[in-house]
Parts: C-alpha cells; sequence; structure tokens
C-alpha cells in the first residue's frame, strides 16, 4: 500500500477524535468569529417585526428530540421576539414528540416572569395535534370544531385567547418549524395556498435547498435555517444561547471535514498518478 | 460543577453510548437503540390512544354519533391481519389517501407549479448586478435540467445539442452537493447539542 493509499484509508476512529476535539475545544473555549446575519433569518425577524401589537400568531412546534438541538434555539429566540412585541401566540404540535419539546422551550422564554404574558390570554398550547396537513386544514379552517381542548384539558370555549379566534382570516401570521418536509409543504399549501396567509418556516439545513424555492417564490417570508438561523435571530433578538455558542463549534468542524474532503481527493488523485507512473 | 441529577446522568450515560457506535458497535450502544425504540414506540401508543379518545370517543359521548364512521374505519385498517378478510382493509386506506390526496392538491398545484414557474419565468434583469447573475443561473438551471429528464428524443442527448442536457447535469450536480454540505452541517448541529449538554448540564465545564 502507498503512502497515498495509507493516507486515503484513514481510520475513522481518529477522523472522528479529531471531529469530537474540533467541537470540544471550540464548546469550552469560544472563538468569538462574527456573526453575518442571513437574509432568510432577516426577512423572518422583520415579518414579525412588522406586526402590530395584539397580532394573533399560530405558532408549530413540528419537531421532537432529534431535531431540538436545531430547531429548540431557533424556537426559543422566535417566541422571544413574539412575547417580546406582545403578539398573542396559540402553539401546536403537528410532530407527536412536540409536546415533549414545549416545556423544554417555555421553561426558556419564561413568558410569564419576562414579559409578564397571561397563559390563555396572551399564549396557549394545544398539545399534538395528529393528522399533518388534515390537522392543519382544520386547524386554520375552524379551530373550535378540530379542538375540544388545549394541552392542560381546559376546554378551548373558556379559553379568552381562542375567542377571538373566528376563522382563517383571525390569524396575522403562521409560524413553523419542523424536521418533516411534508409538514413544511402542508404548511405552505394550507396556510398560504389556501388561506394566502404570511407564513415563515424554519427547518433543518439539510432540507433548506429543496423549501427555499418557496421562499423565493414568495410563499414564505422568511426561513430559518437550521442552527445558522437560530444563531441570527438569538443575534438578532439579543438574547444569546445555544445556538451563538454552536456557531463557533460547526466553523470548527465545518474546517475540518474540508480539510479531510481536500486530504481524500488528494491521495485518491496523488494514488491515482503514482499507479500510472508504475504501468509505464 | 458535575450534576447531580440522575436524569442528566441517564441522559449522558445514553449520549455517550449513542456515540460509542461511530467508533465500533458493541452491547451498549445496542441497549441504547433498544432503549429508545421501547420509549418511542410506547409513548406513540400512549399519544394514539389519546388520540382516539380526544378527536374520536370526546365527540361520540359529546352527541356527535357520525364520529362512529372514522372509528370503524380505522377499525377496518386492521382486517389486513386476517387471511380471509385482509382486502376490506382497502377502504380505508382509499379513503385515507383520497382525502389526503384532496386536501393536499390544490395548495400543491399553487405553490409547487403556479408559484414556481411564476418565480422561474421573471426578468433575467434584476436591481443589482448579483441578482442578475442569480436570475440567469436559475433560467439557465431550470432550461438544461429539464432537458436532461427528455427521454422520448435521443438526439437532445447525442446531437449537437447534446451539451444543454449535459450542463442540466452539472447543474443538478451542483445542487447535490450543496445539499450534502448542508446534510453535514445538519448532522453537526445535531450533534453540538449533545456536546453541549455533556459540557454544560452533565460536567459543569462551561455555563
Amino acid at each position: 500500500m502507498s503512502a497515498w493509499e495509507k493516507l486515503a484509508a484513514l481510520p475513522r476512529e481518529i477522523v472522528l477524535t479529531i471531529v469530537l476535539i474540533a467541537m470540544i475545544v471550540p464548546a469550552i473555549r469560544p472563538f468569538g468569529l462574527p456573526i453575518m446575519v442571513g437574509k432568510m433569518s432577516k426577512d423572518w425577524y422583520n415579518t414579525v417585526d412588522s406586526l402590530p401589537e395584539g397580532s394573533i400568531v399560530l405558532f408549530d412546534i413540528g419537531f421532537g428530540s432529534g431535531g431540538y438541538p436545531t430547531l429548540g434555539p431557533c424556537a426559543v429566540a422566535a417566541l422571544h421576539q413574539m412575547f417580546e412585541k406582545h403578539l398573542k401566540i396559540i402553539i401546536m404540535a403537528t410532530a407527536l414528540e412536540g409536546s415533549m419539546m414545549y416545556p423544554l422551550i417555555m421553561e426558556k422564554v419564561k413568558p410569564e416572569k419576562n414579559y409578564g404574558a397571561v397563559y390563555g390570554k396572551d399564549y396557549v398550547f394545544l398539545g399534538y395535534i395528529a393528522g399533518a396537513q388534515t390537522a392543519m386544514a382544520a386547524v386554520l379552517g375552524d379551530i373550535h370544531t378540530a379542538v375540544k381542548e388545549d394541552y392542560y384539558g381546559t376546554p378551548i370555549d373558556q379559553i379568552p385567547l381562542l375567542k377571538e379566534v373566528k376563522g382563517p382570516e383571525s390569524y396575522d401570521l403562521v409560524a413553523y418549524l419542523t424536521t418533516d418536509g411534508g409538514i413544511a409543504e402542508g404548511w405552505v399549501y394550507q396556510a398560504y395556498s389556501r388561506y394566502k396567509l404570511t407564513v415563515v418556516g424554519g427547518f433543518l439545513s439539510m432540507m433548506t435547498p429543496s423549501l427555499k424555492p418557496y421562499y423565493d417564490a414568495g410563499a414564505l417570508k422568511g426561513i430559518l435555517d437550521g442552527i445558522k438561523g437560530a444563531a441570527d435571530m438569538e443575534y438578532m433578538t439579543h438574547h444569546p444561547g445555544d445556538a451563538l455558542r454552536a456557531t463557533d463549534i460547526l466553523s470548527a468542524t465545518q474546517t475540518i471535514v474540508l480539510i479531510f474532503i481536500a486530504i481524500g481527493n488528494i491521495s485518491y488523485w496523488g494514488a491515482r498518478l503514482s499507479k500510472k507512473e508504475g504501468e509505464s | 460543577m458535575v450534576s447531580t441529577d440522575v436524569g442528566v446522568w441517564i441522559a449522558a450515560f445514553f449520549t455517550i453510548v449513542a456515540t460509542s457506535y461511530a467508533f465500533r458497535d458493541n452491547i451498549f450502544f445496542r441497549f441504547a437503540e433498544y432503549t429508545f425504540i421501547g420509549a418511542a414506540a410506547g409513548h406513540a401508543i400512549v399519544m394514539g390512544a389519546k388520540n382516539v379518545v380526544l378527536y374520536g370517543w370526546t365527540h361520540i359521548v359529546g352527541g356527535e354519533p357520525s364520529y362512529w364512521i372514522p372509528i370503524i374505519l380505522g377499525i377496518l385498517i386492521y382486517t389486513r391481519y386476517h387471511p380471509q378478510y385482509y382486502w376490506i382493509y382497502r377502504y380505508p386506506i382509499a379513503f385515507l389517501v383520497g382525502i389526503g390526496v384532496g386536501i393536499s392538491i390544490r395548495g400543491a398545484i399553487h405553490a409547487d407549479f403556479v408559484k414556481q414557474i411564476a418565480a422561474t419565468a421573471k426578468p433575467l434583469i434584476a436591481t443589482t448586478p448579483l441578482g442578475t447573475l442569480n436570475n440567469i443561473i436559475v433560467f439557465v438551471g431550470t432550461i438544461t435540467a429539464l432537458t436532461h429528464f427528455i427521454f422520448t428524443y435521443e438526439g437532445i442527448h447525442r446531437g449537437a445539442a447534446g451539451w444543454i442536457p449535459r450542463i442540466g447535469r452539472w447543474m443538478m450536480l451542483a445542487a447535490f452537493g450543496g445539499a450534502f454540505g448542508n446534510t453535514i452541517m445538519t448532522r453537526f448541529s445535531m450533534y453540538q447539542g449533545r456536546i453541549i449538554f455533556l459540557l454544560r448540564d452533565w460536567l459543569g465545564i462551561i455555563h
């Protein structure tokens, strides 16, 4: 085995150990690299910022524990902005584990303590609603028929905030964060195409290339692109959290990945060249 | 300071043993894997039962007998396990497919076809030079990538115009590269959350 081939066959244990070190070091000692806020995140921020006080937002937690490290910080930063603006937020979950993510998010937002928000009046949590697009269509069309009680068992006709919702026209904004491509498209189909509502979406970075055409076409007014979007939101809302800390970690690990891709290509071409030379 | 919370220790243990698979398969990883599957299945069953009660039974006892229809259709799905009457399950499935398609098709046509065609067919000249470049790339990419999928006329791939689908292929490869880069970022961003959890919530090294 030539030196090139040995380089190409670098044991994965070594690669993973280097990647782990590249994650741990910036987590302990952040580099403090500057943040460049992306246009898609800025558009999300500006869309929410332009809403008058008291506007009603339908907010979907469409992710579970797997998506929490990425979309959890997005949700926290987005809700900080919404509560700061004194918007009225109807929170629901289209993901089965979404109900379990809700307390983790609210523990960080602390709407009662930080913004004096009152549950039932300023925000409400409906829990997981099964059915994906069927659930979206039902909630947008007639929430009073679709949902009988909130997550805690309170009948919705006893919740002041939900009395303000008469139909789809009552929603001033639909905001969602999801790890599911079907849910991401579903909100565009149901909220934007059907009811012409303003929609903003956040998803995993790997989903962004396939969903960005909706943003380019104006169906989505803003996008939070994974942890980068979360970091942008934390920066813009002045609520630094896990995402801003993660940017240094990601910069370090992405650099390592780039180096390994370069090493892989150099060793491949080197091995091919030395093989050709050996044959001639 | 290291956490004294048992829950944090359990989460830390499962994070570490789940990561250990990246180095080599081992019995601890399999224990974590089976535990996760069991917990997720248990949660799904409880939530499923809760949904039946919340969106079905509550309505029936509230004096809405029409809700028996979805409940009966739901029960009929299980006939697929019966050797003789398995064909009955096709009716609830047909119902589900029909409802699903009916609900989404209108939005899909508007958002996926009408809006996308309108967004692609915009003027090439934008207000900024970068915008103009973007529009040209979108225009060239759309046309050339579409020609790559013309299979009924061989001449487009082999004739003098063969460079058109070839550009389309390169455009798609560039898109796949972008998607792959985003996938790497997503995976790392998921794992960095666990690293922060281990260092902050478990070991208390960072704040």
